[in-house]
């Protein structure tokens, strides 16, 4: 939970609005994928240029060129293609885009260490220092200095300034209601206050957003490990202990709470709660 | 107390998620076809609702509403954040843009900025170069310690048999393509070694130039030396002296972390590398340039007194360029020699 206890692997970004949001920086086995799919494409399409320069050479020593020499001609093409490949693709998606496709495809990009966009200076950088990344094999060395650096960074990140970070495109998740409505015997019990810490929140809500996912068993036998604990710290008892969870929650985090003013929806929209 | 004002959080979400999905479906459009495919309504609303979903991220925090729903207001937040600040809007200022000079003086300037890097390079390119061509030429067996010989004899017969004849054009194509994935490749590399404290661009500076030493020594001693220097002297000056750059450039960021005078190592590191990469784009286009001359000039069948001239004129020029291109303009920019 990002807003209770900040991952190791959180970057936070201030804003010039002087908001803070965090990034979660991409560790090694996901960015090493996206370098596989980076990889995987480049060379398919050096193989369909090879397979045209092959047709091409053959088609036209069936017309009567000398196929050597188109073959001569074909292989100086793939050789520049090659050299694109590998010195040229990166550099050109990720100062474009921010991303190569391999990293769009597994949702991560290229930032700034400040978080911002990267520009054609550090997409050159980054991606030249692969040549010192890539030694010994298979990137040995940037997969040591990933493990060795805070935010994941190998070689190519520290020149030039970046991170690889997820792109968060959460899906928005419904607040979590209870359901059915705390009945007048429930409530008459339930403590005005209840004070959990975030922790404690954080870990409730997971349960509670999971409990249509659990079997009742499952369900009822993690509910129990906690929902004594907390019962008595509250002084609180209910028969039904994942019910009982859901009747603190709720109170821990509407207690106290306006309902919306009535909607006026499109005038000054920030303004209303401030 | 905050917490006491606030609103609930399905009376929160259910007040702006209107908002929300509006900037959702602009950054979805600007992510996937580019901000200046959105429309000008958009493009006014974006900041607007960009601030107000700052302004919900940190409401929502303060009000400590649900993971899910925080989780999903800082990537908004981050998403538009990007599209607003993108690397459009990342670079210099305007006011440091007019100042930096362009591509074309930025490079000879950087590399005049880090002249010391730029004359170790050389040393260490050109003392092996010549003592492999002295060697070479003293005792012609000495070039098989460094070149194969399988590479050198048929190598050295091609130059025998001199460019009367020129050579086909599709040949051409193959040799250039040759020479940029070669050689462009090895001046990359060569700088980007250079991070081991300058170590991998020495160790592949003097490799390269007891290299071509070797190999020019050799052919020389079997009377092809005419020969192969016609065939260099057109490309020659862009081909070396990209590598001798790129391999400076490396020394200079090598050296940033051996020396970081009053910055961290890291900090130096930064600086040093975002002010040579340059050099190393600039040392690229070199070697284009020696890759289209080495593949279709300097093999022709031009007579030998034109392509010296030629190469004369080029090294001329590549030199005064160096030399030359932006001073006066403005005088020594904040950086510092390595």
């Amino acid at each position: 939970m990002p807003n209770a206890a900040p991952l190791e692997t959180d970057v936070a970004i201030e804003t010039p609005e002087h908001i803070v949001f965090r990034y979660r920086v991409a560790g090694p086995a996901r960015r090493g994928l996206a370098h596989l799919l980076d990889l995987l494409i480049c060379y398919s399409a050096l193989a369909v240029l090879g397979a045209i320069v092959l047709l091409a050479a053959s088609a036209g020593g069936v017309l009567g060129a000398d196929p050597e020499s188109l073959a001569h001609a074909g292989a100086g093409v793939l050789l520049v293609a090659l050299f694109f490949v590998q010195w040229v693709y990166f550099v050109v998606a990720e100062s474009v885009w921010g991303r190569s496709p391999g990293k769009a495809a597994l949702g991560v990009r290229v930032v700034t260490a400040e978080g911002r966009p990267i520009g054609f200076a550090h997409a050159a950088l980054r991606n030249l220092l692969r040549a010192a990344d890539s030694l010994p094999v298979g990137y040995a060395l940037g997969v040591a200095f990933m493990a060795g650096t805070r935010r994941f960074q190998r070689l190519g990140d520290l020149v030039a300034g970046t991170l690889v970070v997820h792109t968060s495109d959460h899906a928005r998740a419904e607040p979590i209601r209870l359901w059915p409505p705390a009945r007048p015997d429930e409530l008459a019990a339930l403590p005005e206050r209840v004070g959990l810490d975030p922790e404690e929140r954080a870990a409730i809500e997971l349960f509670l957003r999971r409990r249509g996912r659990l079997g009742a068993l499952r369900e009822a036998e993690l509910a129990r490990m906690v929902a004594p604990a907390l019962g008595r710290r509250f002084d609180y008892r209910h028969p039904d202990p994942a019910r009982m969870l859901a009747l603190l929650y709720d109170r821990a985090v509407n207690a106290g709470r306006e309902e919306a003013p009535p909607s006026s929806r499109g005038a000054s929209p920030g303004a209303a709660w401030r | 107390m905050a917490l006491a004002s606030a609103p609930n959080e399905r009376a929160f979400a259910a007040r702006r998620e209107r908002d929300w999905s509006t900037l959702e479906g602009i950054v979805r459009i600007a992510e996937q076809r580019g901000p200046k495919r959105l429309r000008p309504a958009d493009v006014h609303a974006l900041p607007s609702l960009y601030r107000d979903v700052c302004g919900d991220l940190s409401r929502a925090q303060a009000a400590r509403y649900s993971a899910p729903l925080i989780d999903y207001l800082q990537g908004l937040t981050a998403q538009s954040h990007t599209v607003l600040y993108g690397a459009h809007a990342a670079g210099p200022s305007a006011e440091a843009r007019a100042d930096a000079p362009s591509w074309a003086t930025a490079f000879p300037v950087a590399v005049r900025r880090h002249w010391r890097a730029m004359a170790l390079a050389t040393l260490l390119f050109f003392v092996p170069f010549f003592l492999g061509l002295m060697a070479a030429l003293a005792e012609p067996h000495f070039a098989f310690r460094v070149v194969p010989e399988a590479m050198l004899r048929p190598l050295t017969e091609s130059y025998q048999q001199g460019f009367a004849a020129g050579r086909a054009s599709a040949d051409d194509t193959l040799m250039t393509g040759f020479y940029v994935n070669n050689n462009v490749g090895i001046a990359l590399r060569c700088f980007a070694l250079g991070i081991f404290g300058g170590l991998g661009s020495a160790v592949t500076l003097v490799q390269n130039g007891l290299f071509t030493g070797a190999v020019l020594g050799y052919v020389g001693s079997q009377g092809a030396g005419l020969n192969i220097v016609t065939f260099i002297v057109g490309h020659g000056t862009f081909e070396l002296g990209a590598i001798v750059l790129a391999g400076g450039a490396g020394l200079a960021m090598g050296w940033s972390v051996v020396s970081p005078g009053e910055r961290t190592r890291l900090a130096s590191l930064q600086s040093v590398a975002r002010d040579v990469v340059v050099i190393v784009a600039g040392a690229a286009v070199m070697l284009f340039i020696a890759a289209l001359i080495e593949g279709f000039w300097s093999s022709s069948s031009v007579p030998t007194p034109v392509k010296l001239v030629v190469g004369g004129v080029n090294f001329a020029l590549v030199l005064a360029y160096l030399a030359l291109a932006g001073r006066g303009a403005r005088g020594r920019r904040g950086g510092r020699a390595a």
